[in-house]
């Protein structure tokens, strides 16, 4: 596989995770769009280290921290979620507009 | 310093010292404001009473000053004092009345619950006033002149709850300050021009470093500063107005003193005038026109103190002819003798006025006999003024006659004498619409017992000082008209007989239309309507001035205000309109969607990549 057909994946999932992250209006739904634009940027990471040449490891040591950062994120935003739906018995962005001007 | 500099610091400082001391602490203490006030005018009478001794009667001159306010290009201007025969006299002349008005307040304004006020005020005159005196520069002696003027808008207004001394004192206030534009603009040329201001140097360079034209142009600046001051010409309607204030005030500011600090300008730079023969030939037409039309302005007031008033004008008309016609010494020997007599008949109209609670000669009339030192200080005081002979009014008239008839045309002579004739009349009318006619009965109960004395004793000391007055003439010649040389003690004028004859004639009238039993009681100028009313509304010049002026100011304010609402508040109105306006609609963008805001930033940062990759493009 070329370096070209691993970055067409990442894009096509960062695209997907992008659409669904401004087409979706659950909050849960937007999440996990999030997630999959986090993982395309991993494997764009990793697909550049081994295929630039030199340290190989740099990729997997981004890759890594991403996904750390991508769990305790969801752990948040989760907790978010869930204070939401309690306080407000709704987790649809559209009626969470509290701020608007 | 040496002891003339300490003694005229002493004379201003002492005043001073009063007027803080007793504005800030003493005024609901009446007495000890009386007493500290009169203290220390008492220290400014001793203190220029000796620099008469120490510089007038040797005749000699004294400058002391010190730097004052840096100058681009020039030695900085000074401050300080210039001490000669004139401002020593006038200091002297200035403390005397001072001392004797201050006294008779004592008595005059004892029942008023602005007591501490009134003596606080007059100190501020009387320093304001001889800090002007005594002045060595010209921008110094404008800091006292405007003092002068705001202790004068102060004291005319001093029943400010009244409307017409509240209205009386702004007008005094404008009129003079319009005269004072000049006055500053004329400085400032000065200075401009010299880089100094210093009284001897200007004179001493009017001759000698400036153009004759440029002199003319200061000269007619400097003037208007003292048309309105002293209240001549145009600009002379503030100064009856101006006896809405106390009359004890009336007789310090408003005739002995502030209105002849023009006088006194004139004096002081007389040889600078002199440079601009055609400003003060001008100036003689001005205020002889001012004297003769004043004269008859008084001979129709039914106000004694407005009477006075009109006279005072006429009178310092009369001294500014003398010195407009060359002769200092004329003028103000006619400036000192006034000061005397003038400040004499508005203190004794005090007493009658007290007396008969009016203003109106007709009511003291009828009010029955006054306290016997009225009596004589109005008698003593009017045969002053009208010039009968030995009262000091007649040699100090006599001394300007003579300056006209030397230097001035037959025209202007005889008109002066008309003047002459003129006073005479009104001031007896004056004496006889008070004094003679019917009258109560004698048994007036006197119930003004209280201070009668203080209102006395000054009166009968000016009284006293009408009959020695006229004897300093040569003094006053041979110091301030050296080349004169012909005016001895006696001064007569061109007929020695003329002004007198002139005078009984005016006498006479005034007797036989005013005084004698079965007097009609009415003069010749009240008999025509059209004259009356024309003599009796100031020439009409008050109504000129509301119809131009005054209506002028007020379109021009008219303008302000709609300038100020439609304009400026528009302005204002409309930028804030604009910010709300605008947030309004920019507010409609924080739509609270979060996907919205997702968009537009994936917009933008897909415009900023084509902007930045774009071949040939952005770089």
């Amino acid at each position: 596989m070329t370096l070209l057909q691993y970055l067409s994946v990442a894009a096509l999932l960062f695209g997907t995770g992008l659409y669904g992250l401004i087409q979706r209006r659950n909050l849960v739904a937007m999440l996990i769009a999030l997630e999959l634009m986090l993982a395309s940027v991993s494997i764009a990471a990793m697909a550049l280290t081994t295929y630039a040449g030199g340290d190989t490891s740099v990729g997997l040591v981004i890759a890594l921290i991403i996904a750390g950062v991508a769990a305790a994120e969801t752990a948040i935003a989760l907790s978010l979620f869930v204070v939401i739906q309690r306080s407000t018995h709704s987790i649809d962005v559209e009626q969470l507009s509290e701020l608007k001007g | 310093m040496t002891g003339p500099v300490v003694a005229a610091v002493l004379a201003q400082a002492a005043p001073l010292a009063a007027c803080v001391t007793i504005l800030v602490g003493l005024r609901r203490r009446h007495a000890a404001a009386a007493a500290l006030a009169i203290a220390s005018v008492t220290v400014s009478l001793v203190a220029t009473a000796w620099l008469v001794k120490a510089i007038a009667v040797p005749d000699t001159r004294l400058l002391a000053q010190a730097d004052w306010l840096p100058i681009a290009g020039s030695p900085a201007l000074a401050f300080g004092v210039y001490l000669d025969t004139l401002s020593t006299t006038m200091a002297l002349v200035v403390a005397a009345i001072t001392l004797c008005v201050m006294v008779y307040s004592v008595g005059y304004m004892a029942e008023d619950p602005g007591f501490g006020r009134y003596f606080g005020f007059l100190a501020l005159f009387a320093w304001a006033m001889l800090g002007l005196v005594l002045a060595s520069n010209l921008l110094q002696l404008l800091v006292f002149w405007e003092l002068v003027g705001l202790a004068s808008f102060l004291l005319i207004g001093f029943w400010y709850e009244r409307a017409a001394p509240a209205a009386a004192a702004r007008k005094a206030f404008l009129m003079t300050r319009a005269g004072d534009v000049g006055f500053l603009l004329g400085i400032l040329m000065l200075i401009r021009a010299l880089g100094l201001a210093t009284i001897p140097d200007v004179i001493a360079a009017a001759t000698a470093r400036l153009e004759p034209g440029f002199v003319s142009t200061v000269a007619a600046l400097l003037l208007m500063g003292v048309i309105g001051k002293s209240a001549q010409g145009p600009l002379f309607t503030w100064l009856p107005d101006a006896m809405e204030g106390p009359t004890p005030v009336s007789a310090l500011l408003h005739s002995a003193t502030m209105v002849a600090a023009g006088v006194f300008l004139v004096a002081r730079l007389h040889g600078f005038f002199m440079a601009a023969p055609a400003v003060m030939n001008v100036l003689l037409w001005l205020t002889l026109v001012t004297a003769l039309a004043t004269a008859t302005m008084a001979m129709v007031a039914n106000d004694i103190k407005r009477v006075l008033a009109y006279s005072t004008i006429s009178q310092l008309g009369y001294m500014l002819m003398g010195l407009a016609a060359g002769s200092v010494a004329a003028g103000f020997f006619h400036l000192t003798t006034h000061a005397g007599f003038k400040a004499l008949l508005f203190l004794a109209s005090g007493i009658f006025i007290h007396h008969a609670h009016s203003n109106d000669m007709r009511e003291i009339r009828k009010a029955g006999p006054a306290p016997r030192a009225a009596v004589i200080g109005l008698v003593a005081g009017s045969l002053a003024l009208a010039g009968v002979i030995p009262f000091s009014g007649y040699f100090s008239k006599e001394a300007v006659l003579a300056a006209l008839g030397e230097h001035a045309g037959p025209v202007v002579v005889a008109l002066a004498y008309v003047g002459v004739a003129l006073t005479a009349y009104y001031t007896f009318r004056m004496v006889f619409l008070t004094l003679r006619g019917e009258s109560a009965p004698a048994a007036h109960v006197e119930h003004h017992t209280r201070g009668a004395g203080a209102m006395a004793a000054p009166v009968l000391v000016l009284a006293a000082l009408t009959l020695v007055l006229g004897w300093l003439g040569g003094w006053f010649t041979t110091r301030l008209s050296p080349l004169a040389g012909h005016e001895g003690p006696l001064a007569f004028g061109t007929g020695p007989m003329a002004a007198t004859v002139l005078t009984a004639l005016g006498v006479l009238l005034a007797w036989v239309e005013f005084g004698r039993a079965g007097a009609a009681r009415i003069g010749f100028a009240e008999r025509v309507p059209a004259l009356r009313s024309f003599f009796g509304d100031n020439w009409y010049l008050d109504r000129l001035y509301n119809a131009t002026v005054v209506r002028l100011a007020t379109a021009l304010s008219r303008l302000a205000r709609w300038n100020e609402h439609t304009v400026l508040d528009g302005a204002s109105d409309g930028f804030a309109a604009g910010t709300v306006g605008s947030g309004r609609v920019l507010s409609r963008l924080q739509a609270g969607w979060v996907q919205m805001y997702l968009a537009v930033l994936l917009t933008l940062v897909a415009a900023l990549g084509v902007w930045l990759l774009w071949p040939g493009g952005a770089r």
